[in-house]
């Protein structure tokens, strides 16, 4: 399986197209969405710079990019062309191609999440102490497995031409409903309500508190979690589905 | 106390006995019983549509029988691959992209139980030259080159390859099969499919002729030809025809009269063709041709049937 897992790893890192839009885009954005603002903006009721706010919001999205855009698609693709049948002509189990597809993306958005939060240090001279910036690493990096998993379940789900559009919809819903690209608190107050709500919202919370030197809200982590069971298990469920058609 | 039937299945390489597998309404596989013995060089042959590749499918555990049981050296066929004794290459099988040839190739190496060096499958396979491509720059036949790479990659005792010269010119055909007869001379076991009865014929010890998923004959290529070897023979004839006459004329297996158009299919034209002069007809316009394979498994498939009623 380490091969495999070798394989998929040493392919993303040659693609540079989903390397420019995992890694350096949310950098970029970043530096556009807080261009605007002085050092001494604050967002309103949670005490951070606008900078702050924002690069948490950019490192999940990074992050999500990175975990979500590439294997939903690959793997619908892969589903389709037969590879994933070829696969299972060898000794590799049958959980190995979805955990080296897993490990691969992990491995990606780990750049993706340093490189916003270097850029918001030395640009906009974000300020956190060390167990902060290491938490934060932590929790993001962690927390995109949540968002893995509903890439795997896409792309079990998906297929051909409705794989790329359905994962488009769902990734820039999850992102701007979310709060990553603005804060949630700029919306009406009835999507602010389903906002709440999402895996992404949650997920930029964790980060948020942590850079509030906060104990992380209860409801943020169980929002996290029971998606993280519904999309592990949705794509549990799929595969199994995909192997017993095939 | 062990019977005979375990005893045959515990040898065989493969074993189906009484396997099923319909999808909706359609049988792909009907019934169907065969054992493959260590060594052979096997052809399943067949029309499209025959159930060769869901056959295939059982075998390797792509599939799950719907009745009946397949068993790949004694085990199930998953336990098997696992044990790297089977190495098999899909008809049209996808590749991973936007990796190189020799990195595909050390994928599948690392992945087999008992593998061989990268280098020398590659030599094997015919890709060494290629080895710095990317899979997805690769042209059809070198594709399928890189399938059998994979399907070799290791010591297995049986290479299960379907239809595995398709879109290849005739020059690659000939190449691909001389290094297929190198893996069958060093012992090990070997099922293709394929819908060419030359094909069939140039390689095969051992011919499975399947259609409508049910085994239709099973033995040397030659046999087969034999057996396969139906001809059409059509002429005109003027006035009425008698059709009962033209019936029990030699080795004929149909008669089809359509205005004073006639069309016989025999497995003997020769023999036909002799004895319709006999029945002191005259007829203009003869012709006599060869079956398609298709049309010669329907002559095959109705004397059997004639021959069960």
């Amino acid at each position: 399986m380490n091969s495999l897992i070798k394989l998929e790893l040493a392919r993303a890192l040659r693609n540079r197209k989903f390397l420019f839009f995992s890694v350096l885009y949310p950098s970029i954005l970043f530096l556009i969405f807080s261009s605007s603002a002085g050092s001494d903006d604050h967002v309103d009721n949670t005490g951070l710079t606008v900078a702050t706010y924002l690069m948490v919001s950019m490192a999940s999205f990074g992050a999500l990019t990175a975990v979500l855009m590439g294997n939903s698609e690959r793997i619908a693709k892969e589903r389709e062309s037969g590879w994933v049948r070829q696969l299972r002509l060898t000794s590799l189990p049958g959980r190995g191609y979805v955990l080296a597809k897993t490990a691969g993306a992990a491995v990606v958005s780990l750049p993706s999440i340093v490189v916003v939060f270097a850029v918001a240090g030395a640009v906009k001279h974000v300020r956190l102490d060390a167990w902060q910036w290491l938490a934060l690493t932590g929790v993001i990096w962690a927390g995109s497995l949540v968002f893995a998993a509903l890439g795997v379940a896409i792309g079990y789900l998906a297929s051909g031409d409705a794989v790329r559009p359905i994962t488009m919809i769902i990734y820039f819903g999850l992102s701007i409903l979310g709060g990553l690209w603005m804060p949630s608190t700029t919306f009406p107050q009835w999507l602010q309500d389903i906002a709440e709500w999402l895996p992404t919202h949650a997920y930029a919370a964790l980060g948020r508190a942590i850079e509030q030197s906060q104990a992380p809200s209860t409801q943020d982590i169980a929002v996290l979690a029971v998606y993280f069971v519904l999309f592990a298990g949705g794509a549990a469920w799929l595969y199994r589905k995909d192997t017993l058609k095939a | 106390m062990t019977t005979t039937a375990e005893t045959a299945t515990a040898t065989a390489v493969v074993a189906f006995d009484q396997v099923t597998k319909s999808y909706g309404n359609v049988r792909a596989v009907d019934g169907l019983s065969l054992a493959l013995h260590p060594g052979e060089t096997v052809a399943l042959l067949g029309p499209n549509g025959a159930g060769k590749s869901t056959t295939l499918d059982l075998l390797l555990g792509l599939k799950h029988a719907d009745g009946g049981t397949v068993s790949v050296f004694g085990t199930g066929p998953r336990e098997a691959i696992v044990a790297g004794r089977v190495g098999a290459m899909l008809q049209s099988g996808g590749l991973m992209e936007e990796v190189t040839v020799a990195e595909l190739v050390r994928l599948a190496c690392d992945l087999h139980p008992k593998r061989f060096k990268v280098q020398d499958v590659m030599a094997r396979a015919g890709v060494s030259q290629i080895a710095d491509r990317k899979v997805n720059k690769l042209s059809g036949g070198q594709a399928q080159r890189v399938r059998f790479a994979l399907a070799t990659a290791g010591d297995s005792d049986l290479i299960v390859l379907d239809e595995p010269t398709t879109g290849m010119d005739v020059s690659a055909r000939q190449a691909f099969w001389a290094t297929m007869r190198e893996q069958a001379d060093q012992g090990r076991t070997v099922l293709f499919a394929t819908h060419y009865l030359e094909e069939a014929d140039a390689i095969a010890d051992r011919v499975l002729v399947l259609h409508r998923g049910r085994l239709l004959a099973d033995g040397t290529a030659a046999e087969i030809k034999a057996k396969a070897g139906a001809r059409s023979v059509r002429f005109d004839l003027d006035g009425a025809i008698d059709e009962a006459a033209l019936g029990t004329l030699p080795r004929v297996t149909s008669v089809d009269v359509s205005g004073q158009t006639v069309r016989i299919q025999s497995t003997d034209a020769d023999a036909t063709v002799h004895a319709l002069y006999g029945l002191g007809v005259y007829p203009r316009n003869l012709e006599v041709a060869g079956l398609g394979l298709e049309q010669a498994f329907v002559a095959i498939t109705e004397a059997e049937e004639a021959k069960q009623s």
